[in-house]
Order: structure tokens, then C-alpha cells, then sequence
């Protein structure tokens, strides 16, 4: 219906508030329980456990009563077809047989407001204001479960270490299936196992290596998927300079064998400097044995950088080794990614060098997002914990650009949406796997997110990835994280307290504030200092860093981490926003969901008549992406999910370039590579707008 | 006497670019079932009721008929007629897939049902009449000796006959059920749109150089065996599709083939627009293009393929 275009040839988005219109008659009020006033609902929905009474018991009721009126008064309306659909059959409260929905999205708005502000009643007002008019969206673990007394947990993402032994393999199984069951996404590191062939109680060619532990992982995911009400899904990230790593690569191939072949496991690899310096010199390079390394040097391979002690463990007799042509490497890579998309990439020590934190990322999680110091628990033999190490775990949210950009408080949507994600990790505490509630518990890392990026270009009419796209960017995130830094140390004041390990990071010696200090951030093109001017926007000066930079000194942060941009599914088509800060895929966007199947979604935005603005990210193509990227990166502590985007005419080298140029750029993490094939001449589907080249 | 030579196919000698085209489109579209995670639709299948399940599995074994022809009997016949032997070999390319499509129904198969209900279902396509008289039509056709001929009735069932088994999985794939199984359908339609067109498209250029009489003769041909398969396309229809009353929509999507087929073949086409109006999302469901979006939580997608490896250069590595 709305793929195809009208008679006059034009696209029909008409179309799509039909169908959301007649969405609502037809089923969604029909299929909604009636109460008559407010009284009489609540007390159904706490009395028969569908709302969980601690949280409406933090307020007096006539509190409660208006902030359903300030909600309601707003008079939302979902913007696309599909957003109305994915709130009501993915985050509305539902009768226990399934059949009738208790809640609209008003509800669920202040359902969240009246958890994350946990009895602050100012806060819950702001709340309400930023979530249902938009600016402010948690992401869906929070949005789906607030207020709930039959839920899972809020947090969206979960990493965890796997160190060399048979204990942390077992407490990482019995842990992937725990976060599972609870909803989250899972990542593992497996770079510290010993490689195939290596030793087991010093007789050799005993270890099968990474491989049987990812089918072991691959199998709980799906298992624990079968019982939650989001599927499971995992990742798993590897060291290029584990030996396992072609093995690890190959276990995604079209034609791997079904003893090997990995379907729904997702995977990653961390890369390192040097292994570009030695592709760069077309040399070889070498694998080293974890089991080698952790003998050897006392520490686990993930714990150590490669790039430093490259030469050592090339030169040390005692660390067994393989080589390869580190081209080869990259070509192998890139080939996969046609093929399945995987693998992800991190970039080991540019994310190390721009992490403001003691200790060492050797890892991300399962959107490429997440980027945060771990260290490793040890295990009894009963598996009970001997040392609580600590794994990460990161609760995120997004702010739309294009609604922020018309806050009438830009640092007050900021500071609110950071007090919100703060609230999850304050109430969070996962004690099923208590490596992961203590180190929520020393960090207390939030991941606060942008989308609708190319939406707010488009309509101001700026070409994505443009001087002035770019451009307006950098001084978006710049003031973002101006007004993030200030709230979580507004908040350590308050409190008094502060993240673990505080003094030890670049935030307490003031040299993370140096570049904003010493040099002057502005917008570089007239266009976007309107924008901001326009918007009564004030961008932040030298002198309010200094003034910051000494603000923290003193109070220390909050938080551990601040930002994270996520690839935002779900939650953009309910906020109508484009998702994270990529292009848009299609203009027209066909997405194939697991329980929904295919579904289609106009761009937010875009009309008949500013179509040229919103090109799509084949056309845009990788370079103007990484730019885009890249002018975030620099202000965002941890990481953003960057998808590439390439038309079928592309050969590896193109993607081996699209990666060379990213690392050159500074992106920490590449998430998915994207691959379309338009159809031959002759076998398209009549007048399909997807097919618009 | 003429002394027979063989001659080694030249890859770099081509006579016509679109056999190197449709080459490098199979091979990097090529795929086997293993990359489907089918088990993720156990639940899913679950929620059928009974009928419907039978439903299915008859769908699905009619089309693991046709592919069974179409790869053993159908491209074989077809590839003697070859005007140029990188078409033979591009045919032994889709023979080898109309192969691998009939056993991707086995694994739907042996995921989703039990031994007792797959023998049910093979016993039913033996015993099924017209399933039966579609087989017997399209064999007598790849058992002649007309080579064009059997190019149509090729065509016609890459480009016809499969679609009233492929509406099912759409249709259930519109409705959110059986999602990972449409995934897999969607990659075999995605092979045999090629399929036809290519088979279309050598029927084209034979047809263009024939004289009037024998173009007549085509032409009458062409029209006169869809008619003949119609007829039982649509009782086969009413057989499958009565029961969950969707005879009237599958007809609809029956005639948009048909017209497609004859498309490829070069021929107008023979239903109106009106009849052919079909449901916009099972329409929209099988775009052949590889342009959906889709992350970890939501299966594999039909959207990649086997990419072209091109070493790096040092140029490239220069910072």
C-alpha cells in the first residue's frame, strides 16, 4: 500500500495515517478495557498485580491523578502506522490472556515518569513532559517494564568476561542464560581461552579451543529465547591476534559445515593498531597463545595491549605462535561481511586512548555501543565467587535531535534524561550474576543516545553528511556532553558520592577538560549557528568548561559513563524519529521484525516535496557516514553503533577502504555492514518505491 | 564429415553479457537452508491451527514437486539447446539450485513437523490429481523435441506454477507467522525471478529470429499451454485454498504471474489490471529486492550474498 506509489506517482503517505487511523478504530479501541475514572483503574490494576504498588505508593493520589491529566492534555497521536502497532503489540500493558490492552501510550509515559523519579514529584513532572512530548525516550527494556508487577529487568545490555577456565566457562553459560531470561542482550569476550590445540594440565593438543564454547553460548541464547518475551540474542568478540581467529570467522560462512556453523550467535572482532601497521606493510603477523601470554606475563590476554607488546611476544621463545599475511585478514573480514554482515569491529586502542577511565576496554556488547573497563572475577570450584571481578552492564536512552532541537530547555532535557538513566542504575541490582551488580553498583554507567538525526537534517533541509551536516553534529554533541557532564556532577554533589575509582580518571586530573579548554569549539557554517541561535540554544564557551572542569574537581561525576548511541529499533518507530544518527535506509523503509514479520515506515519528515534531502545511506554512501560519525565520536565517552551501508557493486577492497578510512577518522566500533542488491531489470514488483534507485 | 570439437568454455571470450550478468547474480546469491535459523518458527507453527498446518505442508511438498522438476528433469533438457556455453553453464547453475530449493522444503519440513505428517503429505502429492496433471503437462513439454517450446513451458513454471504454492508463506508472513520460514521462500523466489527471466530472455532471441509462421506458432503455443495450466492452477487452487477461503486472492495473484511470465517471454500480457489487483502486503512481501532492514533479534534476512573479493592495494593502506 504505501510502498507502491499512487496512481499519480507520487508516494502515498496518505496511506500510512489511514492505516494508523483505521488501526485504532478497528482494533485498538475496540480491544481496550473501559474504566470510568482513574480511581477505578488503578485500583484494578495494583489489586489484580498488573501495576506494581510500590511505585504509586511513593505519591499522594491527586499528584498521580495530574500527572495523567498533564499527560493526557498533550493529546499525542502516533505519527507513522507503525509505531501505533509496535507500542500496542510490543509495550502496552495487556490483559494475562493476551486478548485486551489496559494501557495507552499516556499511560505508559507516566507509568516510567513516576519509576525513574522515584517520589521526587518535580522530577516526575519534567518527566512526563520530556517522554510524552518526545525529546526523551528510554530505551525499550525501561519503557516496556516501568511500573509493571510482571516484567523484566530495565536495563537493555550486559557484557561479561570469560577468563581460562572451566568454572568462568560454566558461570558464563549459566549467566547468558540468566540476563536472557531477564530480556537483556548479552556480549562475551573469549579472547583469554586457551586456542585449539593448546595445552590441559600441561599435555599438549588438548584444548578445542573458542569454538565448542561458542556452539555451548549459541545454544542457550536460543533456549532461553523460548521462554522470555524478547528473543534472546548474543555476541561474542574475539582478539584478531587469538589463533582461533580465521576458525571464529569461518563459523559464519555460507558454506560452513553444520558442526560449526554459527546462526544467530553474532560476532566480533577486536583489533588493534599494530594489525593495521602490519597490513599496511603487507607483513605478516603474529598469533599469540593465551594460554602462552597468561603463563608467561600473569595476565589474561585481554588484559594486556597488543600493540605495546607486539615485539616481546613476537621476540619470547616461550609464547607459542601462528602467523598469517595480515592482509589476508582484513580481505577474509570483509568477505564475511558480505556474506552475513559480521563481523563487528572494535578498534582496541582507539577506543583505549579516548577512554577517560582507569583500567582496559578489550570489548563491546551486542550493538557495538558500549565500551567500559572490566576486570575478572575468579570462581571456586562449586562456581561461587572467590573475588567479585567486574562485568558491565549499561542501561540506555534516547534523546530525538529534532525535538531536543526545540526544547525550551536544552540543558534541563539533558540533565533530566541523564537523572532518568541514573534512576535505572540506582534501582538496578542483578543478583543472579553479582559480577554484574557490583560492577552497576562501583559504576553506576549510563548510555545516553541520540536519534532522528537525518530526520532533523532533512527538514532543516541540509544534506546528511555535508559540511553543514557535519558540522552541526560536532556542535550538537559538544553541547550534549557539556550538559551531561554538568548533571552527573550536579548529581555527585547532592549525593556525595561518586563513581568507583573517580580520582583515578581523566575527569578528576582535568585533562579530559583540556580540548574543550584550550581550544574553541564553534559552529564552522553560518546555517547551524542559525539553527542554534534560532532555538535560543547556547553553545558552551571556553570559559563555561573552565568553570565545569572545576565543578568536577571538586564533586567528582556520578556516573561512570555517559553516552552511548544506540542503534535504536523499536523505540525511533515509536518516537517517529529516524533511527540513531544514521541516514535512512529507504524512504520507504521495509523491516522484517521476528514476532511482526515485514512492515513498512516513511521517513519521519519527509514529504513529496523534500525528497532530494532525504537520500538514502547506499547513495550517501560510507565516506559521508564516518564523517558524520566521527564528529560524534570525538564527544562521546563510550561508544556509537555505526552501520555502513554498500551497494552490490562493491568488492571487498571497497569495504578493506570503508575500514581503513574509519580507523583514520577515529570511529571506535563498526556494527553491522549492509549489502543491497537492487533486482535484475525485469524482476522487479511493479511501482515499488523501494525499487527507486 | 564433420569432426566434432570440443571446445573449453572461455570465460573471457563473451558472446552475451548477459549470461556473465546472470552469472555473477546466481553465484553471489547463492545460499543453502543451514543459514536459516527454521527452528525459531517451532512456536510459531505451534499457533496454527491443524488445517492449516495440513495446509502448509501440501503447499510446500507441490512445490518440492516442481523443484524436483525443474532441477532434474526441466534445466537438464533445456541445456542442450544452449546458444552459447556460458548459458550451459549458467543452466547447470540453476539446476543445481532448483535442487537445493526442493531440499530446503525438507528442512522446513523436518523442523517444523513429524515423520508421520511428511509421509502424509508426499503420499498426498502422489495421489493429488491435478499436482499430478501439472507435473504430467510440463514433463510432456521437457520430453519434446522442440527446443523453444520447452523454453516456454520452462519459463512458465519458474515464472507461473510456483506462485499459487509461494503465496502461502507470504501470506503468513504478512500475518507475522512462519517468519523465518518466508525468509528462505523469499530466497528461492529471489533465485527463480532470475530463473525466468533468464530462461524468458533466450526464449526471447530465438523467437526474434524465427520467421512469421513459426513466431505464429510460438505465440499460439505460448497462450494455449497457460491456458491449459491455468485451468488446472485453478482447481489445483480451489483444492488447497478453499478451506481457509483465500481461492479468490490467490486467483488474483495467479493472473499478476501470468502476465509476468509472459512478460519474460516477450508476449503481452493476458489479464486485465482489475484481475489482478493482489493484496498489497503479499505483494509487498516478495520484493526481490535485498533491501529490508533487520538486526540480531529478528533471523537472517534475504539480503546478503557472496561478495566480489578484490585484493587491497598499497595505495589503499597509505596512512
Amino acid at each position: 500500500m504505501l510502498n507502491l506509489y499512487g496512481p499519480d506517482g507520487k508516494i502515498q503517505f496518505g496511506k500510512d495515517k489511514e492505516a494508523a487511523k483505521a488501526y485504532f478504530l478497528d482494533h485498538v479501541n475496540q480491544n481496550t478495557v473501559f474504566f470510568h475514572t482513574l480511581d477505578e483503574k488503578l485500583d484494578y490494576l495494583v489489586e489484580n498485580e498488573y501495576y506494581d504498588k510500590t511505585i504509586l505508593d511513593q505519591y499522594d493520589f491527586p499528584f498521580i491523578k495530574q500527572k495523567f491529566q498533564q499527560a493526557y492534555n498533550v493529546k499525542f497521536r502516533f505519527e507513522a502506522f507503525l509505531g501505533a502497532y509496535k507500542f500496542y503489540t510490543g509495550y502496552a500493558l495487556k490483559t494475562f490472556d493476551g486478548s485486551r490492552y489496559l494501557e495507552r501510550f499516556e499511560d505508559r509515559v507516566v507509568m516510567n515518569a513516576l519509576m525513574l523519579a522515584r517520589g521526587d514529584k518535580k522530577l516526575a513532572t519534567y518527566l512526563v513532559d520530556e517522554i510524552i512530548s518526545g525529546r526523551f525516550q528510554p530505551a525499550t527494556p525501561t519503557f516496556l517494564n516501568a511500573g509493571k508487577a510482571q516484567r523484566g529487568e530495565f536495563v537493555s545490555c550486559f557484557l561479561l568476561r570469560i577468563e581460562d577456565n572451566m568454572e568462568s566457562i560454566a558461570r558464563a553459560i549459566n549467566s547468558s542464560l540468566q540476563l536472557s531470561k531477564r530480556g537483556g542482550g548479552v556480549a562475551l569476550n573469549l579472547t583469554n581461552l586457551r586456542e585449539a590445540g593448546a595445552p590441559i594440565k600441561k599435555i599438549e593438543n588438548q584444548s578445542s579451543g573458542v569454538l565448542p564454547v561458542m556452539k555451548l553460548l549459541e545454544d542457550s541464547f536460543s533456549y532461553a529465547n523460548q521462554l522470555g518475551a524478547r528473543q534472546g540474542a548474543g555476541a561474542v568478540y574475539l582478539n584478531v591476534h587469538h589463533p582461533d581467529v580465521m576458525s571464529f570467522l569461518d563459523t559464519k560462512r555460507e558454506n560452513a559445515d553444520e558442526k560449526i556453523r554459527i546462526k544467530t550467535l553474532s560476532i566480533g572482532l577486536v583489533i588493534p593498531n599494530i594489525t593495521l601497521e602490519l597490513a599496511k606493510e603487507n607483513a605478516d603477523m603474529y598469533m599469540f597463545s593465551p594460554y602462552d601470554v597468561e603463563r608467561v606475563y600473569g595476565k589474561p590476554m585481554a588484559d594486556i595491549s597488543i600493540t605495546e607488546m607486539y615485539q616481546e611476544l613476537v621476540d619470547n621463545p616461550e609464547i607459542r605462535k601462528t602467523k598469517m599475511k595480515a592482509r589476508v585478514l582484513f580481505e577474509r573480514i570483509a568477505e564475511l561481511q558480505f556474506e552475513s554482515g559480521y563481523p563487528y569491529i572494535v578498534y582496541e586502542d582507539t577506543v583505549n586512548d579516548a577512554n577517560p577511565i582507569e583500567g582496559r576496554i578489550n570489548m563491546s556488547n551486542l550493538c557495538s555501543e558500549i565500551l567500559q573497563v572490566s576486570s575478572a572475577s575468579e570462581y571456586n570450584a562449586d562456581l561461587s565467587y572467590k573475588t567479585i571481578g567486574k562485568d558491565i552492564s549499561c542501561n540506555l536512552g534516547s534523546l530525538n535531535i529534532a525535538k531536543v532541537m526545540e526544547s525550551p530547555d536544552f540543558g534541563k532535557t539533558v540533565e533530566v534524561a541523564v537523572r532518568a538513566l541514573t534512576a535505572v542504575a540506582d534501582m538496578s541490582y542483578i543478583d543472579s550474576v553479582l559480577s554484574i551488580a557490583e560492577g552497576n553498583k562501583k559504576s553506576r554507567a549510563i548510555g545516553l543516545g541520540q536519534m532522528n538525526l537525518h530526520g532533523y537534517l532533512g527538514k532543516s533541509e541540509i544534506h546528511y553528511g555535508s559540511e553543514e551536516g557535519i558540522d552541526f553534529t560536532n556542535i550538537y554533541f559538544y553541547s550534549i556532553l557539556f550538559h551531561a557532564i554538568k548533571a552527573s556532577a550536579t548529581m555527585a554533589k547532592e549525593t556525595g558520592e561518586t563513581f568507583d575509582n573517580f580520582e583515578k580518571s581523566k575527569y578528576a586530573t582535568g585533562e579530559f577538560f583540556d580540548k574543550y579548554i584550550n581550544q574553541a569549539w564553534k559552529p564552522a557554517t553560518s546555517k547551524v549557528a542559525k539553527l542554534f541561535k534560532d532555538a535560543a540554544i547556547e553553545i558552551p564557551t571556553q570559559a563555561d568548561w573552565e568553570h565545569l572542569a572545576k565543578f568536577v574537581k571538586k564533586h567528582g561525576l556520578y556516573n561512570q559513563n555517559l553516552q552511548a548511541v544506540p542503534p535504536t529499533g523499536s523505540i525511533s518507530y515509536i518516537n517517529n524519529s529516524t533511527s540513531s544518527i544514521h541516514p535512512i535506509a529507504s524512504q520507504i523503509e521495509i523491516r522484517k521484525e521476528g514476532k511482526l514479520g515485514r512492515v513498512y515506515y516513511p521517513a519521519p519528515y519527509l514529504t513529496n516535496d523534500n525528497l532530494e534531502y532525504f537520500k538514502d545511506a547506499y547513495e550517501i554512501g560510507p565516506e559521508a557516514i564516518i564523517d558524520t560519525y566521527a564528529a560524534a565520536t570525538q564527544h562521546v565517552d563510550q561508544g556509537l553503533s555505526l552501520t555502513l551501508f554498500f551497494k552490490d557493486t562493491a568488492t571487498t577492497r571497497d569495504v578493506n577502504r570503508a575500514q581503513i578510512y574509519a580507523w583514520r577518522k577515529g570511529i571506535k566500533t563498526i556494527y553491522y555492514i549492509r549489502i543491497r542488491q537492487m533486482a535484475l531489470d525485469g524482476t522487479e514488483v511493479d511501482g515499488c518505491v523501494s525499487c527507486m534507485l | 564429415m564433420d569432426k566434432m570439437i570440443t571446445r573449453p568454455v572461455n570465460w573471457n571470450k563473451i558472446e552475451d553479457p548477459i549470461d556473465l550478468e546472470v552469472w555473477n547474480r546466481l553465484t553471489s546469491n547463492f545460499w543453502l537452508p543451514e543459514k536459516i535459523p527454521l527452528s525459531n518458527d517451532i512456536q510459531s507453527w505451534a499457533t496454527l491451527h491443524p488445517d492449516e498446518q495440513q495446509l502448509t505442508m501440501r503447499v510446500f511438498t507441490g512445490l518440492t514437486m516442481l523443484d524436483t522438476i525443474q532441477g532434474t528433469v526441466g534445466s537438464m533438457s533445456i541445456i542442450g539447446d544452449s546458444r552459447t556455453q556460458h548459458e550451459e553453464a549458467v543452466i547447470t547453475n540453476i539446476a543445481f539450485m532448483e535442487s537445493v530449493h526442493a531440499k530446503s522444503y525438507s528442512s522446513v519440513f523436518s523442523t517444523l513437523c513429524s515423520t508421520a505428517e511428511i509421509e502424509e503429505a508426499f503420499r498426498w502429492s502422489e495421489d493429488n490429481p491435478y499436482l499430478q496433471k501439472k507435473a504430467e503437462i510440463v514433463l510432456k513439454n521437457y520430453h519434446g523435441e522442440d527446443p523453444e517450446k520447452k523454453k516456454i513451458a520452462s519459463t512458465l513454471l519458474e515464472s507461473f506454477l510456483f506462485y499459487s504454492g509461494f503465496y502461502l508463506p507470504m501470506y503468513w508472513s504478512s500475518r507475522a507467522k512462519l517468519t523465518n520460514t518466508a525468509d528462505l521462500i523469499r530466497l528461492i523466489i529471489r533465485d527463480e525471478a532470475v530463473h525466468g527471466y533468464y530462461i524468458g530472455y533466450k526464449f526471447q532471441q530465438a523467437y526474434q529470429e524465427a520467421d512469421e509462421a513459426r513466431k505464429e506458432e510460438l505465440h499460439d503455443y505460448a497462450y494455449s499451454l497457460l491456458m491449459e495450466l491455468y485451468d488446472n492452477e485453478i482447481r489445483y487452487t480451489a483444492d488447497l485454498y478453499d478451506g481457509i477461503g483465500l481461492t479468490s486472492d490467490v486467483k488474483k495473484f495467479l493472473h499478476y504471474n501470468a502476465n509476468k511470465a509472459l512478460m519474460n517471454l516477450g508476449f503481452d500480457a493476458l489479464f486485465p489490471k482489475d484481475v489482478c489487483d493482489v493484496n498489497p502486503s503479499i505483494l509487498s512481501s516478495l520484493s526481490p529486492n535485498a533491501d529490508e532492514n533487520h538486526d540480531f533479534f529478528s533471523g537472517s534476512g534475504s539480503s546478503y550474498v557472496i561478495g566480489k573479493h578484490e585484493a587491497t592495494e598499497d595505495e589503499d593502506w597509505d596512512f
